[in-house]
């Protein structure tokens, strides 16, 4: 998947400096979309799903002086 | 882009500064990813997939950039890079968040650099790109003529671009065949490079 993305973040950078713009945004739309797609199964936890519980805070919990 | 048109001095003065704002970007960023690959390559130090991703936001704005020095200034690559940032921003946040508090499995991977680890400098770049980009607009935003004076304008300044963007494609192509030599075409790991092993 990794490759997927750089290839295609690779090829749009190609596209640009050829001259090829068109064709350069819609290889970037495909890499940015699969990066966000790639990102999200990165930090998804089994445990934990997208919450992060080991830096939350007691909000709820009585204020201490 | 219209070459007949010849702009007034002002207008060719807006637009020098502009190009050269972009070009500074430009290198600046190549020159954070350049510095990210020899830590990896001299340090062997192998980036994780979440640094992976932020090498690909860093070239998403070089991107942007790359558009708008080799095609003519738009607003529309100026917010491709914007996107980018953007996402750079959110992928480092979530990765300091990640490694912040110290628990089994999580770390900071890599060394420090003058006391803080790659994901924060991240955060610190991305926040910077959003203010430059932002004051880049306050100050130049009314411009109405900058999209009208192409970077053809100023050879000395379109003969260094030409070469830096051929640099940042050639380093997003380094990182391609590299990030297919340490993951190959499954998950990225950080324990060794999974075609040499």
């Amino acid at each position: 998947m990794m490759v997927a993305v750089l290839a295609a973040m690779s090829l749009a950078l190609f596209c640009g400096y050829a001259g090829r713009r068109g064709l350069a945004v819609g290889l970037f739309v495909v890499s940015l979309c699969l990066a966000i797609g790639l990102f999200l199964f990165e930090i998804y936890s089994p445990d934990y799903g997208f919450r992060m519980p080991w830096i939350q805070v007691d909000a709820g919990g009585p204020m201490r002086a | 882009m219209d070459t007949a048109f010849a702009p007034e001095p002002r207008a060719r003065a807006v637009a020098l500064f502009n190009y050269t704002f972009l070009l500074l970007v430009l290198a600046v960023v190549a020159g954070i990813l350049v510095a990210a690959m020899a830590m990896q390559y001299l340090k062997g130090e192998l980036p994780c997939p979440l640094c992976l991703l932020q090498r690909v936001a860093m070239l998403g704005v070089c991107f942007g950039i790359v558009l708008s020095l080799r095609g003519g200034f738009s607003y529309r690559y100026t917010g491709i890079s914007l996107v980018s940032a953007v996402f750079l921003l959110i992928v480092a946040a979530r990765q300091t968040l990640l490694d912040i508090y110290p628990r089994p499995g999580h770390a900071y991977i890599g060394s420090a650099v003058l006391g803080m680890h790659m994901p924060v400098w991240s955060v610190i770049v991305a926040l910077a790109l959003l203010l430059a980009y932002a004051v880049e607009m306050a100050v130049l935003g009314r411009a109405a003529s900058l999209d009208r004076v192409g970077i053809e304008r100023f050879p000395r300044l379109q003969r260094i671009a030409g070469g830096l963007c051929a640099v940042v494609v050639a380093i997003a192509v380094i990182n391609l065949v590299s990030a297919f030599v340490q993951c190959g075409l499954g998950e990225c790991h950080t324990f060794s490079y999974k075609l040499l092993s």
